[in-house]
């Protein structure tokens, strides 16, 4: 039994899978609990964070995380319009090059950018959101080319065999047959779009917002506090790409993807 | 069976491909004529395309519906709009279906939507698309799954859709490549079937197949091509053209159910497979 667990590519029951991963979450939580029960640990100890929790509900927690999503969905919404447009050109033999070249441009290092941003739009939050399109645009657009450049040649054929003409095949195959691709690409960039959220909110700071937060507890070397954020920011992500990932199979009944 | 030959269907002379310049396929000629049997209300032409791996039968079939340009020649087939009844027109993209071997269909549409989509381009007024729809569904039983994604169909009822789908669309030419390759014995009988319905629903329809399974093509077709390399002088060519041709309705072996001495046939085939 314990040799079946420990050798690769065994293929072990439903119930032994959710019986290890109890273990593991016990095993953290045991971890958490005594390593951090003595005078000197680098950890917080949960009371901490606990305590943590408490000083950002009072400090407006709520508010700050409407914040965040709401920079995030605006966000992710410009974003994806514009790679959208750039990924649907890239099939265009004359702008090809123009949606290559913006996918490069996700090896720009994000300060010197945020500079010249910083030039152009004065008031911060819109500053926040174009520095958020602006790198998730590439990442994005990289995404969409991709899925693109993963289409089977028989589904070109296909549609051209049904008398479709260029555009037609298009539209069919590449954004009418791959819009849950669209969704699923946004749900794959949301970890760097996450990330990306926290940092820009406490480069450039605005209306508040979780990476607000974060700096102003960072500054007070506030660790319960810290670790608290970043639960609340790991289980804010983990429940959007969950909620994304349902929306696409509950609107495209055809996404086996 | 007695049978005659009436109008040229479809009309290919000296086809060549070639892709960066590295011929493919080169000097292909062939004409196929409607084919009309006493006291049979349609036949159906039934040609197989049978030949080595990378001899060019893809490439061929990729020519024969528009897929790729030719370097040279051209393919003709008759003019279904003309009231000549000789009337021709050069094959462009659409006008002869091709099912691959996968059977691909849009995988954002339902059954019914995919064949809506293929009637799109007809003259046919909605009600009549309406009607049609509804009696191929009927005939190739897929009325239960009319409402349902490719996704979710079995492999017969994709096969009969993506049948039926370019049969909308281009009307009388079907080129199915390799329609039984990692097919179960039943799922070669739909397809049998499917290719039979076809046959029978038309006097036109045309139906192009390749395959790797000498005894099905004998089974099936009424004329069969060897695409190979050729010898020339003595040297073989590194390119596909047809190396040899069987015409089964003249040899009495097509709509022959009594035919089951497929041997001497069959291992003529595989001798002019093996030295092309």
């Amino acid at each position: 039994m314990i040799k079946k667990l420990i050798t690769p590519f065994e293929k072990i029951a439903r119930s032994q899978k959710t019986i290890i991963l109890i273990v593991w979450i016990v095993f953290l939580l045991l971890l958490w609990f005594f390593g951090t029960s003595g005078q000197k640990h680098l950890f917080p100890n949960p009371s901490q964070v606990l305590e943590g929790f408490k000083g950002l509900y009072n400090e407006g927690l709520v508010v700050h995380i409407f914040n965040s999503l709401k920079l995030c969905f605006i966000s992710i919404f410009l974003a994806t319009l514009i790679a959208l447009m750039f990924a649907y050109l890239w099939p265009i033999p004359m702008l090809k090059p123009v949606s290559e070249f913006i996918t490069k441009l996700r090896f720009l290092p994000f300060t010197g950018l945020s500079f010249y941003i910083t030039l152009i739009i004065h008031e911060a939050r819109n500053m926040q959101i174009w520095i958020m399109v602006i790198f998730l645009t590439t990442f994005l657009t990289t995404s969409l080319i991709s899925v693109i450049k993963d289409i089977p040649q028989e589904e070109f054929d296909h549609a051209k065999t049904l008398k479709c003409n260029r555009w037609e095949v298009l539209w069919q195959v590449i954004v009418l047959g791959r819009i849950d691709y669209v969704i699923d690409s946004i749900r794959q960039n949301l970890a760097i779009t996450w990330m990306m959220l926290v940092t820009v909110e406490s480069i450039v700071v605005a209306s508040g917002g979780l990476g607000f937060l974060i700096k102003n507890s960072d500054k007070f070397m506030n660790h319960g506090r810290i670790i608290a954020l970043q639960m609340i920011i790991l289980l804010i992500g983990l429940l959007l790409d969950l909620g994304i990932n349902y929306i696409r199979k509950a609107i495209f009944r055809y996404s086996k993807i | 069976m007695e049978f005659e030959l009436k109008e040229t269907l479809l009309y290919v002379e000296n086809l060549s491909v070639a892709y960066d310049d590295v011929v493919i396929i080169k000097d292909i000629n062939l004409t196929e004529k409607d084919v009309v049997r006493k006291d049979v209300e349609n036949t159906g032409q039934i040609i197989a395309v049978i030949g080595r791996s990378g001899r060019g039968k893809s490439t061929f079939f990729k020519a024969l519906t528009g897929l790729v340009p030719l370097h040279s020649g051209k393919i003709l087939i008759k003019d279904f709009e003309s009231t000549d009844a000789s009337a021709a027109k050069i094959v462009k993209e659409g006008d002869i279906g091709f099912v691959d071997q996968k059977y691909t269909l849009f995988r954002h549409k339902t059954v019914a939507q995919t064949l809506k989509f293929a009637l799109k381009k007809t003259k046919l007024t909605d009600s009549e698309k309406e009607t049609k729809i509804k009696e191929y569904v009927k005939k190739w039983g897929l009325e239960n799954c009319i409402d349902k994604y490719p996704n979710e169909l079995s492999g017969g009822q994709r096969q009969r859709t993506a049948i039926i789908e370019q049969l909308f669309s281009s009307e009388k030419f079907i080129i199915m490549d390799e329609p039984f390759s990692g097919l179960d014995v039943g799922n070669i009988e739909e397809v049998k079937n499917a290719i039979d319905l076809l046959c029978d629903s038309s006097e036109y329809n045309t139906v192009i197949f390749s395959t790797h399974n000498i005894g099905l093509a004998i089974d099936l077709a009424q004329v069969i091509y060897i695409i190979g390399y050729p010898t020339i002088n003595g040297k073989l060519q590194n390119y596909g053209t047809i190396v040899a041709k069987y015409d089964l309705r003249e040899m009495g072996i097509a709509w022959n159910d009594k035919y089951t001495d497929h041997a001497k046939l069959h291992k003529e085939i595989v001798h002019q497979m093996m030295i092309s």
